[in-house]
């Protein structure tokens, strides 16, 4: 016991001396002295570092990262997203889908015809694929470059614009799903028909990527119902706004824990093992209806 | 005796005792061994490699490590696994640690355990009338012993009978002489009485046979060692310095964790995230590595000081010796060589000085007088030591004999200056002699003279003084001359002379004895001495010492060197000034009041730097009195110590605040030896209980072994400083990163994983490798570090490692850092709390900079990207920072590059570095990518500055040590070891 009290009288000696007017074993010109020390030691520290980063981002380019390598072949992205990767709702609890109604919403905003009326920016492509339009090189600023029109109508009965709950009340949900944008990234048209999957090898248009959802496990089969795929996905204008498709599940199985995969088909797109959302995602429905 | 034979006739005493009642005796008692010291069991021994000193820090760290992983469990539906990867490997790293450093020390234990199996002790015993053979194990209370020349005396004996019999008590009292042994009772104290010999002594000479008295603990040695066992023992040096250690990473640690649980909590955390960011912190400040790079480096030094013949018993012990400021050192056979040599002669009315260097290297002296012939004549005959047989290769005075050590040195001597001692006898055979007693305190032969064909010679040697007396002539330059007082006060002079010197003095003369009175066949009876032994002719005087050993000069070391001996005050003067103990110039009060021709009283104490006490003195002063003497006095000379005085020399001095080391090898020195801070027993000369009480053992019992011992023990607490300093500094680049992800909500620029890889990997080699590097000064010319004010790690090794080395390091990481993301879209700016899209792995389209859609995958091989190029960039500060640890205060140039241990941890660091980024299937395994060529060399300017920095500090510090100049920049970053 006795050595704790001396202990408790060290510290309290060490934090405040009072015999030589020591703080922390230091007096208040060392203290001072130390704490400019520092002071300059960091200021120039800041400065060397905030100058290497400055010489840094001088060697950047203002439209295009340095590498892309890690970024591509893109990942394909589905909105609204799912809470690891699963959508479940009520299709009688509005409250329960309320969530995904206004992700989507939000994700659609841009893609409202009122704003895409400039003419500077704008330009219409057509409601058809077409080949891809070249802009240009992305360094010479020459002005603005014009972007494709993409309306939200194109997504049909996932637009929103007849039912804005994009089919969750009546328990047959949209997804939005794009391609994630990179820059300079032109995904290609599959050349070869024997990877895409037999039902929609009759769709293929020129200048399409083609999506393609179906079941996962086999135990499924049968349990999904028709899947409509509205608007396009393909030739899109590279910087403003993305092509959307809109995957309509008209006829799902209600009550049952559906594993939906979704997979887009090009040249350069490629799948990983490790990363689920590269080229294709995967989704798990759960409609309850109570 | 009388209780076991007073029933018995005298006659059954002299049987000794019944075989049953020995047996009986023996089941009592118990066997007649030293209970072993209660060896700590094997289990006890590795827990404590376990939890002691360093590893309690780690083992905390395990625990809050599992703890927050519990809670990650509890409260996150996917708990990231990096808490308890990291608990276990801590845990793994006290382990694997914990064993190696028991191992070590098992290794030396074994060492020490294979001197203690020596051929198990006999003893000759007397049972029923018949001699037996018997272990000395078995030697039971009442059992009638013999001994004879050349035995250890297997238990405490009163003597019976004897004849001529000397026992060597050095390692009980610490007296070199050896002392006669008779069956009389001659004093009360029985340490000082005639007629008991002690367990564990040897027999030099002679027979006796005694009664046992005392077997095993319960003998004077037992008593000794069981002291020595009782004694409290202390804190290593080394481990009082890892616990400040400790203390200041815990504050450290505590401190920046509370802050940044403050913080966070402000900055909208919940509790339970903030505990965790608390319990990471702090774990992050746990060096995970330096135990065993500290591990390491102490085996590296026991190891090359077990090659210089210093075996170190204990890990710690190995830094001890350079933080010792006072050592207490035996005289004999540390000091000096342990065997009587002939140091000087006067004859011809001159002092002679004889060659006493172990390799016969020093001067000789004028041999062709026929005094000298004379004299080495008289030496050669009247001596009854022999060489053992089969020495012809070794050098002379390297050679074993038989004999008196007085006697043995004149053979040695006469054997170098003369020639073969044996053929001189055997020209000049031997036909009477008087052995030595303590009563005429002479011996003489008579010998049938060569150059006198019919007559004999008589020759004589003993105490000068009594020899004197029995001349009438005495010869100079050959011719006879009448011994008038004039050379009788020479001869005082060089008596005192030699005396003075602490030598033990013979005087030497002979007489012719002529061929008419005597001649051949003449019956020379030495009971009636029917032949002259006075009006002699007198030749003059040896001298012999034991000589200090070569290589033993203390006097230019800093350390106290302190004499502690059983030896006469004189002898151990003359020792003490030999060795240097006692410079020259420095005086004694005694000196200074026999220089000055005043009383003792008159001389002022405080005059005096060398001081000269006497073990019955010491008996009598009072601890302050010690205290003061001690305090004032540089050279102590401690003369007829016994152990407990030993004993209370060291607690004086350890009162001092001293680190006190002991040396000793007699079996009474182990108790002082025990409570030493560090004990060094002798490996050859040493009694098994001194060995088992020392930490350290000089295998070569020499002195200077001591010196290597403190070399490497001041190298290796300079090179721990260096250690730890490299190793602290890359704490803050591994912690930053973490608060950096709290405050700013960035993605985690470095990971756990990482973190360790750095720890335990590529900072693991070259932290050890400075270990290697050499001294910077001499060494040796320094003060010995105070243990007080001079501590392994202090305020400003931790100013300077994480203040301000650490900060640029941090910065070299954050650059390479921002410098990756950047170009691969996310610029500095934008990163900036995007923490918790960047780590929902529901997010598969966040957007970078550009634009660009990132999925969670994609986005976290980024991130580990920048964790593996973090970690590239610590390793490539590290480079700079290794080689600014290297000195202290020299600049690199003036040190140079020699340490090749450290250039090559340079290149496997690098070359790790680039394996783990680079080799196929470690991003699964570890979560490292490669790194684009370009990001290893953002860290480069950094290194640079880091190199540059430095080198101007040391530059500022030697041009003004200590200096006004820029006051500031001593205060902040001063030399961290001073």
């Amino acid at each position: 016991m006795s050595r704790t009290k001396e202990n408790d009288g060290g510290w309290k000696k060490f934090v405040w001396n009072s015999e030589k007017k020591e703080f922390l074993g230091r007096t208040g010109s060392s203290w001072l002295k130390i704490t400019t020390f520092y002071i300059i030691f960091y200021g120039c520290l800041a400065g060397i570092f905030i100058g290497t980063i400055q010489a840094m981002l001088l060697t950047l380019s203002n439209y295009k990262p340095t590498h892309q390598d890690r970024v591509a072949p893109p990942g394909l992205s589905h909105t609204p997203r799912s809470l690891k990767s699963e959508i479940s709702f009520n299709v009688n609890d509005e409250k329960s889908y309320k969530d995904y109604i206004s992700s989507i919403e939000e994700l659609l905003e841009p893609y409202n015809e009122d704003l895409q009326t400039d003419g500077q920016n704008y330009e219409d492509c057509g409601a058809d694929p077409q080949k891809y339009r070249e802009r240009g090189e992305l360094e010479n600023g020459q002005g603005k470059r014009k972007a494709c029109r993409f309306s939200r109508k194109w997504l049909n009965a996932c637009s929103g614009v007849g039912d804005n709950t994009y089919g969750f009340a009546k328990g047959k949900p949209c997804l939005i799903v794009k391609l994630n944008r990179i820059i300079n990234f032109r995904p290609r048209v599959p050349t070869n028909n024997e990877t895409i999957p037999e039902p929609i090898t009759s769709k293929v248009k020129p200048y399409l990527i083609p999506i393609y959802c179906k079941h996962k496990r086999d135990e499924d089969e049968g349990k999904i119902g028709e899947i409509k795929y509205y608007g396009f996905d393909g030739e899109p204008a590279p910087q403003y706004l993305q092509p959307l498709v809109a995957v309509h599940f008209t006829n799902l199985t209600q009550g049952e824990a559906l594993r939906i995969e979704c997979k887009v088909f090009g040249d350069n797109i490629d799948y990983s093992e490790k990363d689920r959302y590269q080229g294709r995602f995967d989704v798990k429905f759960t409609i309850s209806k109570s | 005796t009388r209780k076991f034979s007073s029933t018995d006739t005298n006659k059954s005493f002299l049987d000794g005792l019944t075989n049953a009642r020995a047996a009986e005796i023996l089941a009592r008692d118990g066997p007649n061994a030293l209970t072993p010291p209660p060896t700590t069991p094997e289990w006890v021994k590795f827990c404590r490699q376990l939890f002691g000193g360093f590893s309690i820090l780690l083992w905390i760290g395990a625990v809050l490590c599992f703890l927050a992983y519990s809670i990650q469990v509890g409260t996150e539906d996917e708990p990231v696994n990096d808490n308890l990867y990291l608990g276990v490997v801590l845990a793994a790293v006290v382990l694997i640690t914990g064993c190696f450093s028991y191992f070590q020390e098992a290794k030396s234990s074994r060492i020490m355990d294979s001197f203690k199996k020596m051929v198990p002790q006999q003893a000759l015993v007397i049972r029923e009338g018949e001699k037996l053979q018997i272990d000395a194990e078995l030697v039971v209370l009442g059992d009638l012993v013999e001994i004879k020349g050349g035995d250890r005396i297997p238990a405490d004996l009163r003597v019976v009978s004897s004849s001529s019999c000397k026992v060597d008590n050095s390692s009980l009292t610490g007296e070199s002489e050896p002392q006669t042994r008779s069956p009389q009772f001659s004093h009360e104290n029985p340490l000082e009485t005639r007629n008991i010999c002690f367990f564990s002594t040897n027999c030099v000479e002679g027979t006796a046979r005694g009664v046992v008295i005392g077997t095993g603990d319960r003998t004077v040695m037992g008593r000794i060692a069981t002291l020595a066992s009782e004694l409290e023992v202390g804190q290593t040096p080394i481990n009082i310095e890892i616990e400040h250690f400790i203390r200041i990473i815990t504050g450290v640690a505590v401190f920046l964790g509370m802050s940044f649980f403050v913080l966070s909590l402000i900055l909208g955390y919940t509790w339970l995230e903030a505990v965790i960011f608390l319990i990471g912190i702090i774990v992050a400040n746990v060096p995970e590595g330096l135990l065993a790079t500290v591990t390491v480096c102490l085996t590296l030094t026991a190891k090359r000081m077990a090659k210089k013949n210093c075996l170190v018993k204990n890990l710690e012990a190995v830094e001890t010796l350079g933080s010792t400021s006072t050592i207490c050192s035996d005289k004999t056979g540390t000091l000096t060589q342990n065997r009587m040599t002939v140091a000087h002669m006067w004859f011809d009315n001159t002092i002679h000085e004889a060659d006493t260097t172990e390799d016969q290297s020093g001067l000789g002296f004028d041999k062709s007088s026929p005094t000298w012939a004379a004299l080495s004549r008289v030496a050669g005959l009247c001596n009854r030591a022999v060489f053992k047989v089969d020495q012809d290769q070794v050098p002379i005075l390297m050679r074993d004999t038989a004999g008196d050590a007085s006697e043995s040195a004149l053979l040695k001597c006469i054997e170098v200056c003369c020639g073969s001692v044996r053929d001189l006898r055997d020209r000049n055979p031997k036909v009477s002699e008087i052995p030595f007693n303590s009563t005429n305190k002479y011996q003489l032969s008579i010998h049938e003279a060569e150059d006198n064909p019919a007559g004999h010679i008589l020759v004589m040697k003993g105490a000068p003084e009594r020899i004197l007396d029995r001349c009438s002539t005495i010869m100079v330059n050959g011719q006879e001359m009448p011994l008038d007082d004039m050379w009788r006060d020479s001869f005082q002079s060089a008596y005192m002379d030699l005396g003075g010197l602490g030598e033990r003095v013979l005087g030497f003369c002979h007489l012719i004895l002529p061929s008419s009175e005597f001649p051949r066949g003449f019956t020379f009876d030495t009971d009636a001495v029917n032949f002259p032994t006075e009006r002699l002719c007198f030749l003059g005087l040896i001298s012999m010492i034991d000589p200090p050993r070569a290589a033993v000069n203390v006097s230019q070391r800093i350390q106290h060197v302190i004499m502690v001996t059983g030896d006469h005050p004189i002898t151990a003067k003359a020792i003490a000034k030999g060795v240097g103990i006692i410079s020259e110039g420095n005086e004694t009060v005694e000196d200074i009041a026999e220089r000055l021709n005043i009383s003792l009283s008159e001389v002022n104490p405080r005059d005096a730097k060398a001081c000269v006490v006497h073990g019955s003195d010491l008996k009598d002063m009072s601890a302050e009195y010690l205290d003061d003497l001690l305090r004032n006095h540089t050279e102590i000379v401690f003369a007829r110590t016994s152990p407990q005085q030993k004993l209370i020399i060291v607690e004086g001095f350890q009162r001092q605040g001293a680190i006190v080391a002991v040396t000793g090898d007699g079996v009474n020195d182990s108790p002082a030896l025990k409570k030493a801070d560090i004990g060094v027993a002798m490996g050859i000369t040493g009694s098994d209980v001194s060995k088992q009480a020392a930490d350290m053992i000089l295998l070569d019992d020499n002195f200077a072994s001591i010196v290597t011992g403190v070399e490497e023990g001041r190298l290796i607490f300079d090179n721990l400083k260096k250690s730890i300093a490299y190793t602290l500094t890359s704490n803050i680049p591994e912690i930053s990163p973490f608060l950096l992800f709290i405050i700013a909500s960035v993605p985690l620029p470095l990971g756990t994983v990482t973190i360790l890889c750095i720890d335990l990997g590529t900072d693991m080699v070259p932290a050890i490798s400075l270990a290697y590097e050499t001294a910077e000064s001499d060494i040796m010319k320094r003060q010995p570090r105070n243990s007080k004010t001079d501590k392994l790690v202090n305020e400003r090794l931790i100013s300077m490692a994480y203040g301000q080395i650490g900060m640029i390091q941090a910065m070299a990481g954050f650059f390479t850092y921002f410098v990756i993301l950047a170009e691969n879209g996310f610029l500095p700016w934008s990163l900036v709390g995007i923490r918790i899209m960047w780590d929902d792995p529901n997010v598969n389209d966040l957007e970078d900079t550009y634009g660009q859609e990132w999925t969670y995958e994609q986005r976290k091989i980024i991130e580990f990207t920048c964790h593996t190029s973090f970690f590239s960039s610590i390793v490539i500060v590290q480079w700079a920072d290794l080689i600014i640890c290297k000195t202290r205060r020299n600049s690199l140039f003036q040190q140079g590059m020699k340490n090749r241990i450290l250039i090559f941890g340079l290149f496997v660091e690098t070359a790790l570095a680039a394996f783990l980024s680079y080799c196929p299937g470690m991003d699964v395994a570890l979560r490292m990518y490669p790194l684009k060529f370009f990001w290893w060399f953002c860290a480069l300017p950094y290194s640079l500055l880091i190199f540059v920095y430095d080198e101007v500090r040391k530059y500022i510090l030697r041009r003004c040590p200590g200096g006004n100049l820029s006051s500031a920049f001593h205060q902040g970053c001063g030399n961290p070891g001073c």
